[in-house]
Formats: structure tokens, sequence, C-alpha cells
């Protein structure tokens, strides 16, 4: 079947994309301002355990040899020990990876649930200018005003009155759900207004370009209603690119979250890597990075996939090549 | 004399892109040639208060250290277009080159190209920006490395896409038969044509390089003092955000204007290079 | 007895950044009952927008400024969105150029044409209806998607879905340019013997003249957004009496003899922007004279065809022409 040939060949494709970015991430660091040992094991450790070290990961063959060793304990979770807590890099990192999850997952989901409906009206060309018109506004100024502007705008109102929204005081969802909505709805709102601007943008121009296509003409010939045509026939075809720039999206939310937890104090990976940093903590500025790519490479590879499965022309269309 | 008749087509054709345009070019300008005007001296520590609030004299106030906020901003508006000018510049001319190669040269090099541009995509910007800061420093080596890695690759994939159907077409492979070598071909033939795309990416290009020089300056990874972007002086004007709020508002308007007018004036472009009308469903 | 298509001096204009066009300027046709009609004309003679005007399909830029279309009586442009809807679906089909375009790409066939039916169409009805167009293997057809099927195929997936609902006229706008000529006849034998197997009146729009002497009973030759002749086949391309109609039958190859040379129409169509005054053709036209600049030509029933032209009688009569009805 040819779809399922695409779809091998777009995992194929992924999989080496993980495997550069292992290849990057190795040489930068081996490229850091700290040795190789005091990464995996921290700075404080005897001779002995830095020989054991040296000779599990092969410091004295071949960098391939190094890289196979290093790639492998990657693999089995194994990043390293934090210079600042003398504990696994893996550890840390999975105590502080609900904040970051949730919050992009909510990111999201906002972005879609207000982006697509909006998109969808201000590209049906007989919604009337005020409606196109607020589409042009949320799509232009959402995607140019800086996330953490809006956040800064949003601190600073929320210092004075508070409206029941606090800046901080996170807590885990499960432990106190209502404490945890007043702590992470801001950062949501801050992440969520470039989604639902790109998603908005995408989506209205999905939408006129599909009313373009000769096939709408034949359903209003046939006498279909408007919202017939819509749902039937528009979204179907237009919501087509939005699992593309869904994808596109999540990859802003990676990065933006560092800005935005160091802005709002979220405890999520974003604020631990960028603290790290600060701290010249390598081991885990090197994981966070791998993680980051790693996520972002799965999700765009997850979501070429379903674009595969939507359209079926895609999969004809590569025959032609 | 150009550039007139090409702001009265977009004027023409879109008001709010003509005004976006006007806005571009007031920015800009402002960037270059602000330093001459009479707003004051950016470096003046002790010319006013500290943290004062607005006044006639210092019509943005004034800083931590006294100084007049309105030539900082100023400063900071030409600071941020220069360096993502620069990065992006040079993305373009990277990204041209590389494209229109791996799309004509096809083959496993093009395969090669693809590949590498799929690994510098994976890393989202900001992301890079700490990896980057970790192994040369925070600087503005290190935002127009970022901005390159991370424009590079959709530049390098549009100008492939149109590169390809340019070669497809009958003029190419005419030249060819007339004996043209293939850098001939390139220059000559290939080049003028992707001029639109380009143009139209370069615009994108410039405004997500603004945003990623201002979050890596935000974040203290960027321009480091003494100079001044809008995004640095965002972080410093953060840290007195309830006390002295001029600071973040001002430098944040100012960049989220620049930023604005620059896509504005990008979907303009594209708009005019691929016009889509829409259809009634009655 | 009410006709069933009847349009009266149709005048439409498209309004673009560019300038005003106009498209139709006072065309008029009537179909008593359904028959088997072509509509020729070059681009931009107005055919298309004719025939689109009939289901009132024009783009939101086109404006009719006057004249009036009725479709079994009712008024196509005076209707509310609904019974224009109700039209549409039930008395309407319509086939254009590309058949690839036309049908959704992202949904089977068979699911198509069970939403088009309507209540009571079922998947055993779609399934009737594609072996009625001549598709075999019916069911791998129904479970396909549109892009599996070839250009043939799926113009007669196109067709069906134009008849689901045995509507009283079908308008076909050069149904078989996309497709391969050995094609062509059976797509449009199919279309024509819709007329006695449904009783459905067939408009056929085409600019090949070849494909109308074939297939039509009738032929409406369309010029600058006019009907300029009217006729059956067997009176007007035995016998032209328009100027244009003359110069068509004489730039058309395929059937002259050895040795004849076509005769191109020198000049090009008028893109009008305003009412034209006097008569469309008359620039290119030998047999003009000063009053077919100014005076508009009305139309008149003349040797058994109706004909928009000042010096029909004449035309008819010209002994310089050939005979080329075979």
């Amino acid at each position: 079947m040819k779809t399922l040939n695409t779809i091998l060949v777009r995992l194929l494709v992924g999989l080496i994309t993980l495997c550069g970015v292992a290849v990057v991430i190795f040489i930068a660091l081996r490229a850091m301002p700290a040795s190789f040992e005091d990464i995996v094991l921290g700075p404080i450790s005897t001779p002995e355990a830095r020989a054991t070290v040296a000779k599990r990961f092969g410091l004295d063959r071949t960098p391939t040899e190094q890289f196979v060793y290093w790639f492998g304990a990657v693999l089995q979770g194994d990043f390293g020990i934090s210079l600042v807590t003398q504990s696994p890099v893996a550890k840390e990192i999975a105590r502080r990876a609900p904040a970051t999850i949730q919050l992009t997952l909510m990111a999201t989901a906002v972005a879609l649930l207000v982006g697509f409906p909006l998109g969808t009206l201000a590209g049906l060309s007989d919604s009337g200018r005020l409606v196109r018109g607020i589409g042009r506004v949320i799509g232009a100024v959402g995607a140019s005003v800086p996330n953490f502007v809006i956040g800064s705008a949003f601190v600073y109102i929320f210092s004075v009155w508070s409206l029941g929204l606090k800046v901080g005081g996170y807590v885990p969802f499960f432990e106190d759900p209502v404490t945890n909505l007043r702590a992470i709805t801001l950062p949501t709102i801050t992440l969520a207004v470039f989604g639902i601007a790109l998603i908005l943008r995408t989506t209205r121009d999905s939408v006129q370009r599909v009313l373009t296509e000769g096939h709408i003409t034949t359903a209003v010939a046939g006498g279909q209603t408007k919202w017939q045509i819509v749902r039937l026939h528009v979204l179907r075809n237009a919501s087509i690119p939005i699992f593309t720039v869904t994808a596109t999206y999540m990859g802003y939310l990676l990065g933006g979250a560092v800005i935005i937890e160091v802005l709002y104090s979220l405890p999520g990976i974003g604020l631990y890597t960028f603290n790290a940093l600060e701290n010249r903590d390598y081991a885990v500025v090197q994981a966070g990075v791998l993680l980051a790519a790693a996520v972002f490479v799965t999700i765009n590879t997850l979501s070429d996939i379903v674009y595969v499965i939507l359209d079926p022309r895609i999969a004809a269309a590569r025959d032609k090549q | 004399m150009r550039i007139l008749k090409a702001f009265s087509a977009f004027y023409l054709n879109d008001r709010l892109t003509g005004l976006a345009g006007l806005a571009l070019l007031v920015l800009i300008l402002i960037g270059v040639f602000g330093s001459m005007l009479p707003l004051g001296d950016a470096t003046a520590i002790g010319a006013g208060p500290r943290l004062g609030p607005p006044t006639w004299e210092l019509p943005l106030g004034t800083d931590e250290l006294g100084r007049s906020y309105l030539p900082r901003v100023v400063q900071g508006i030409r600071v941020t277009f220069l360096i993502a000018s620069i990065a992006v510049m040079l993305t373009a001319a990277l990204g041209a080159l590389i494209g229109m190669i791996s799309a004509y040269v096809r083959g496993w090099v093009d395969g090669l190209i693809m590949r590498l541009a799929d690994v510098m995509f994976a890393f989202p910007a900001l992301i890079l920006g700490l990896l980057v800061a970790a192994l040369i420093g925070p600087g503005d080596v290190s935002v127009v490395t970022v901005i390159i890695a991370a424009t590079l690759p959709l530049f390098i994939r549009v100008v492939r896409a149109v590169t390809l159907s340019l070669v497809e077409r009958g003029f190419v492979v005419a030249a060819e038969v007339a004996g043209a070598s293939r850098m001939r071909v390139m220059i000559i033939h290939l080049l003028p044509n992707i001029t639109g795309a380009v143009l139209v990416q370069l615009t994108y290009a410039l405004s997500v390089g603004m945003l990623i020089e201002s979050g890596l300056s935000f974040l203290g990874l960027g321009i480091q003092p003494p100079y001044a972007s809008l995004g640095s002086l965002l972080r410093t004007g953060a840290v007195y955000l309830t006390i002295a709020p001029w600071m973040v508002f001002s430098s944040g308007v100012v960049l989220s204007l620049a930023i604005m007018s620059v896509n504005l004036v990008g979907d303009g472009l594209r708009d005019m290079l691929d016009p889509l009308r829409g259809r009634s469903l009655r | 007895m009410t006709p069933l298509l009847s349009i009266e001096d149709l005048a439409i204009e498209y309004v673009t950044r560019r300038g005003v066009v106009r498209a139709l300027d006072e065309a008029s046709l009537l179909l008593t009952e359904p028959s088997v009609i072509g509509i020729v004309g070059e681009s931009g003679s107005g055919k298309s927008t004719m025939g689109l005007a009939i289901g009132r399909l024009l783009p939101s830029f086109a404006n009719r400024l006057h004249g009036d279309l009725k479709l079994e009586g009712n008024s196509v442009f005076d209707a509310n969105d609904e019974s224009i809807r109700g039209l549409r679906r039930k008395r309407l089909g319509f086939v254009f150029q590309d058949p690839m375009t036309a049908l959704d790409p992202t949904m089977k066939v068979g699911r198509q044409l069970v939403y088009a039916g309507g209540d009571s169409f079922g998947q055993n009805e779609a399934l009737d209806l594609l072996a009625r167009v001549g598709l075999p293997d019916q069911a791998r057809v129904a479970s396909s998607y549109p892009h599996q099927l070839s250009g043939g195929m799926a113009q007669r997936v196109v067709i069906a879905l134009a008849i689901v609902r045995k509507p009283a006229l079908l308008i076909a706008d050069e149904p078989t340019a996309s497709l391969d000529a050995s094609l062509r006849d059976h797509i449009l034998d199919l279309l024509v013997s819709l007329r006695t197997a449904m009783n459905t009146g067939v408009i056929l729009l085409s600019h090949e003249l070849r494909v109308v002497l074939r297939h039509c009973e009738r032929v409406a030759v369309m010029y600058a957004g006019r009907v300029v002749e009217d006729g059956k086949i067997s009176v007007v391309f035995a016998n032209p009496g328009h100027p244009y109609t003359l110069a068509l039958l004489a730039a058309a190859p395929g059937r002259e003899r050895p040795g004849e040379m076509l005769q191109p129409i020198p000049g090009i169509p008028p893109v009008l922007s305003g009412r034209a005054e006097g008569c469309g053709f008359a620039p290119r036209c030998r047999f003009a004279g000063a009053r077919c600049q100014v005076e508009r030509p009305v139309a008149r029933l003349v040797a058994n065809r109706m004909v928009l032209c000042h010096h029909s009688e004449r035309i008819i009569d010209d002994p310089q022409k050939k005979d080329h009805a075979r």
C-alpha cells in the first residue's frame, strides 16, 4: 500500500533526524567548557569513579565509539549527574516534567479551541467585514507581541488587581486543582495568544483556499446549504494543514516554556534548564536540549504521518515524483 | 522612485499594509538616524532621578541609572533591527544558495542537505539559544547564530521548492541544451525567479529573528550591556515592573509595533504575489 | 405550457479591480421542452457565464443588470436562498470541465453520491447509478477516492452526481476538454442519452463545432455576450444566417476538402465594458455596413432560425458559400 510506504519513509526520516540531533548534542557536549567525567559524575568524584567512567564511556577510544556509548546510556535514561544536586539528571527532570507538560497541553488546547472556529469564520467570505477585521487584528497582534511582553503585562495587572489569579504559587494538579489552575492560567493564556493567532491565520488561509477549489462549486451547484458545505467539505479539507501548524506551535511552546516559566516562576523543565545554564550545570543543559529536540522531532514525525493518512492525495503525489 | 511606486501599490492594494509599511519605514529611520536627533543622551547617567516617571523633559521617564529612557529606546530599536537584519541577510544568502544547489543538483547531495536542514530545524530557537550560550557564552554572535540556525531550514526548503518547479519548466532545459554551464544557469536563469519567494520569506524571517533576539535578550542570553536591544531593555525593565512600569510598557509597545509592522508588510507582499479570491457559498 | 428555460435579454457584468467587464450583453434563449442544445462560442463569448447563470452560480463580483432567467417558470434571480438551493438540488445538474477538481478529494465517491442523493438514496441506489453511467465494477469505484480513478471514470461519476435527483435540465460546460479524444464521444453520447432516458434537457457548452454537430439537435451560437444565431443544426450549419457562424464553419478544421485552405477570422473578440453600440461582430465582419456600427441588431426569425444580424437574408442567399452540412 502506498500509504504504508510513505508512513515508513516518514518514520525513517524521523529516526535519522533524531540520530542527527544526538550527534549534535554529543559534539556540543564534548565542546563544553567542562570535562566529560564532570558532567557524568558531577564535580566531586573519586579518581576511581572517574577511571570507571572513562572506561565505560570509552574515552580512550575513538569519538565514534564514545558516541555509541554515550548514546546507549542516553537511551537507557542516563543523562548524567546534576552538578547542583548530585542526583541523576533524569530524576530531576522527571520531577519537574508535570508542570511543563500541563502548561504545554493546556496552551495547545486553548489555541485550537479558540483559533480554529475563529479562523474558520474569518475565512468564510460572507462572514462580514467585522468578523474578518477582528480575525486580522488577532492574527496580526497575536503573532507579533512577544510572549514575555504579554506576560509582563499580565504580571503587572494581576499584581495590582488580583482577580483570583496568581503569579507563582504552583502546586501539582492532583494535589490541589484549584490552586494549580489559579497559578497556571496566566502562563497558559500568555503562551496561547501566539497559538491562537497562528491557528487562526492558518485556518483562515486554508478555508479560503478550499473555497476556491472546484468541488465546492459542485456542492453549491448541488444545492447544499452554506453550513452543510462547511461541515461536509470545507472543514475536512481545510483542517489538514492544522496538524502541521500545531506541530510547529508545539516547537514554539518548547522554547516559550522556558521564558514563561522563568517569568512566572513555574517549576518546570524550562526553568530548571535555564537555571542550570546560569549554574554551569552542563549535564542538565544537555539533557534539557536533547529532550526538547527529541520531543519536537517526534511530534513533527507524528504529524507528518497523520497528514499522510488524512490526505490521500499526498501518497499519490509522491508516486508521480 | 521605485520605492514610492511600491509603497503606493501597497497602499492602494490594502490600506493596512500601506500603514504597516509606513510604520516600518518610520521605525527604521528612527533606528538609523535616531542618535542624531535631539532626544537626549542614552548614556548620561543621572540625567534625571532614578526610575522617574515620564515628564515633559524626559518623555519616557528614566531608567534605574537615571538615564533618559527615550534615547535608550531609540538605541534599542536600532540594535534590534540591526542584529535581526544582519542575521536574516546571511540566512537569505546562504539559504538561497544552498536551496538552489540542492534542487538543481538533486541526487544524494539534495538528500544530505535536506537531512541536515531537518536536524537544524529540530531545535526550537530558544532551546538552541541555551545550548549556544552554554558553548560560546551569551552575546550578539550567539544571537545571530541562533537566528540563522532557526530560519535557515525554512529558507532552504522554500527556495528548493521554487527552484524545483522552475527546473521543470522549459527554459532551464533549453539553456542546458544550448550549452550553458550549471553555474550560469543558476545565476542568470534561476536566481531572478526566486526573488519573489525569497522576499516574502525574508520579511517573515526578520520578524522571527526579532522575536528570537528579544526573547534571548530578555533571558539575558542575548545582547549584553553596554549595548541594549529592546529585548534587553525589557529584561532590566521587568525587574522594576511594579514600581516603574513605563519602562516595560514603552519598550514593549515599541517592540510589538516593530514586529507587527514587519509581519503586516510580509503579509502584504505575500498577497501581492499570490492573491486568493474568496468564493461565496450562496 | 411553461417553457423549460427562458432567458430574456440577460445582461451580466463582472466588477473587478481592473474595471468592469460585460460578459452577457442581452442574451436570450428559449427552451420549451427537453432537448439537446449545443451552445457554441469562443472563450469570452459569454457561454460559461450563461451556463452558470442558470443556476445562479456566478461569483460575488458578478452583477445582473437587467433581463430575466426563468427555469420552469421560476425566476432564478428573484428567488430567495432556499428556493434557489431547491432548484439546484432537484431541477438542475451541472457538469464542468475538470472532473478531478469537481470531486471532494477527501471523501470516497460512493459517499459523495449518497449525500447528494438525499433521503431514501442509499448505497444500493448509488451502485445502480454508477452502473447507469457506464461504470464497470461499481463497488470498487464507490469505495475509491477521486484521485484513484481515471479522468474518464471521474467524469462519469460527476455526471452521476449531476443526475442523481433526475433534474429537468443538465448543463455541461466543456465536459470533455480534459479527457482523451477516444473518450470524448462516449461521454458525450452518455450525456445526450439522458434526454431520452430521463427526459432531461441537455445544454452542451463547447467551442468545438464538430462536437456540437455530432451530438446536438439544436445549436445556439454566441458572440460578444449575445446569442447571434439559434436554430436546428440541420438548418444553421447547412446554411448559416450570421456572418460569425459562417466564419466559424470556414475556420473549423476537419471538414475541408484536400487543397482547401482554412480561413481564420481576422481580429479578436471584443471585451465589452458596457452595452455594445451596434453589432458586436461588425469590426470583423465582411458583410458589415454603416448600419452595423450604430444599430444593435434585434432578434429576427429568418429562414427557420433566430438570428441577430441586419444582413441575414443576404448571407443565406450568398452564392459564395459552400455546403458545410454533412
